[in-house]
């Protein structure tokens, strides 16, 4: 025969798991009936404290598709790579702003700008900034070329750039920009000059 | 059966021999299926898309004049969203007939490397594109930015080496740049002088970069506010037709040899 102490303490482990089941279904269930916090879709910038440093962004413009030259302050950085990351970031700003001359998609950001010894800068934009980029050859080339034209033209040595989406290479920007190589910063110039003229 | 080693090296030198005929007459019998892209026999106008190899014709002073004509994305593949009902495969598409019709319209013989609406990846494009060693090579594109027409070149990627026996895929496009500038620069004074607004920019766009002949990328954007305006037969009309204009009038460049 089972002893009595034994049948109890079972039945109680038994309710005590089924009532600890039940409360966990109940918690999952609330939490996906309620309505989640949306993630914050806009690129918030960091507030500026401290001395910055004024710097030339080329900046796109898709209405007259075009690249104009516009003065912006970034934070004074202490390294060649801080610097450039500020670069990126105030440019993305511009971009993701209200009445941007160029939108790019909500949630566009700059991961990373790494700047290699041997004159190479590797830019890493977000998901976002590629899957959300307007489709089309000029568009494209506009964020590109805004991009390593910027960075060039404040890095001084810079030979070439690439640039990657989420740490990964990928073929096209919107399906029509090559990321797949590398740019040449001389051609970039060029290009940049092109799309500064009407 | 008893083999001695004499009797075995004859058999296998047997075995070797019928396999080297086998695939004699196989390699005759596979160039011998190649046929010329268009013969005399057959009508100029043509599509590539269900094509699988074309032969490399030897560079000559004096060309037969062919323009390629591309019409970019398609299948799976939609490039830009111009509005909901019109993708930009389907606009490529209908402006790159309306091309082949208009320079036919003008004597000047033309392919295009899709006539449907199947995928095709940009180094396909440019493997049927260098196979068929045409004149020209037009890309077509559509945006809903801008207005009026650009042209493009290629932007060839940094460190390509030429210098071997092989060319480099990525900056294949080389050895036609300057010619591709050339005529990148008399259709866009053609154009303009219509009075159409009309640009010259490299961009840094595939296939042009894989392709060994003269190529340009054309991107076609509404003159209004209205992107639906890409879709009218009476716009198409008139781009292809200024395009095919500027093209004939530099048929006898074209014709001669790179």
């Amino acid at each position: 025969m089972i002893p009595r102490q034994l049948v109890f303490a079972t039945a109680t482990l038994f309710s005590l798991a089924i009532g600890i089941s039940l409360y966990v279904w109940q918690l999952r269930r609330r939490e996906a009936l309620s309505p989640r916090p949306l993630e914050s879709a806009q690129h918030v910038a960091p507030p500026v404290s401290g001395p910055t440093e004024k710097v030339t962004v080329w900046v796109a413009h898709d209405d007259s598709g075009i690249l104009r030259a516009q003065a912006v302050s970034i934070p004074l950085a202490a390294g060649r790579q801080e610097r450039a990351q500020e670069l990126m970031r105030a440019l993305v700003d511009i971009y993701v702003s209200k009445n941007s001359p160029h939108p790019l998609a909500a949630g566009a950001e700059i991961h990373d700008v790494y700047l290699v010894e041997s004159g190479l800068a590797v830019i890493d934009v977000n998901l976002a900034f590629a899957d959300g980029h307007m489709s089309g050859i000029l568009a494209e080339e506009l964020t590109v070329v805004s991009m390593i034209h910027t960075l060039a033209v404040n890095t001084p040595s810079l030979m070439r750039a690439k640039i990657l989406v989420d740490g990964k290479e990928r073929e096209t920007l919107a399906g029509h920009a090559d990321l797949s190589g590398f740019y040449d910063v001389g051609q970039i110039a060029a290009l940049a000059k092109q799309l500064s003229s009407q | 059966m008893r083999w001695n080693k004499g009797a075995s090296h004859a058999y296998s030198a047997c075995l070797q021999s019928t396999a080297g005929l086998a695939l004699s007459s196989v390699l005759l019998s596979s160039l011998l299926s190649i046929r010329p892209l268009f013969g005399q026999d057959q009508s100029p106008t043509y599509s590539l898309s269900n094509q699988t190899s074309a032969p490399a014709q030897p560079a000559s002073t004096q060309r037969t004049l062919l323009i390629m004509i591309d019409a970019a994305h398609g299948g799976s593949e939609p490039g830009a969203v111009l509005n909901a009902a019109m993708p930009e495969k389907d606009v490529t598409l209908a402006i790159a007939r309306r091309l082949r019709q208009e320079l036919a319209a003008r004597g000047i013989p033309a392919l295009l490397v899709r006539d449907n609406d199947a995928t095709i990846s940009t180094d396909q494009r440019a493997q049927i594109v260098n196979s068929a060693r045409p004149a020209l090579y037009v890309a077509i594109h559509a945006s809903s930015q801008g207005a009026g027409m650009r042209l493009y070149t290629a932007m060839l990627p940094a460190a390509g080496d030429n210098s071997g026996p092989f060319v480099d895929w990525q900056t294949a496009q080389i050895s036609a740049l300057a010619r591709s500038q050339w005529i990148q620069e008399q259709v866009t004074a053609a154009i303009q002088k219509t009075g159409f607004p009309c640009r010259s920019l490299i961009a840094p766009l595939r296939p042009l970069n894989n392709v060994v002949v003269a190529s340009l990328a054309v991107e076609i954007a509404p003159t209004t506010s209205n992107v639906s305006q890409l879709a009218s037969s009476d716009y198409q009309q008139m781009i292809t037709a200024a395009i095919a204009n500027s093209i004939a009038a530099i048929r006898g460049k074209l014709e001669s040899g790179p």
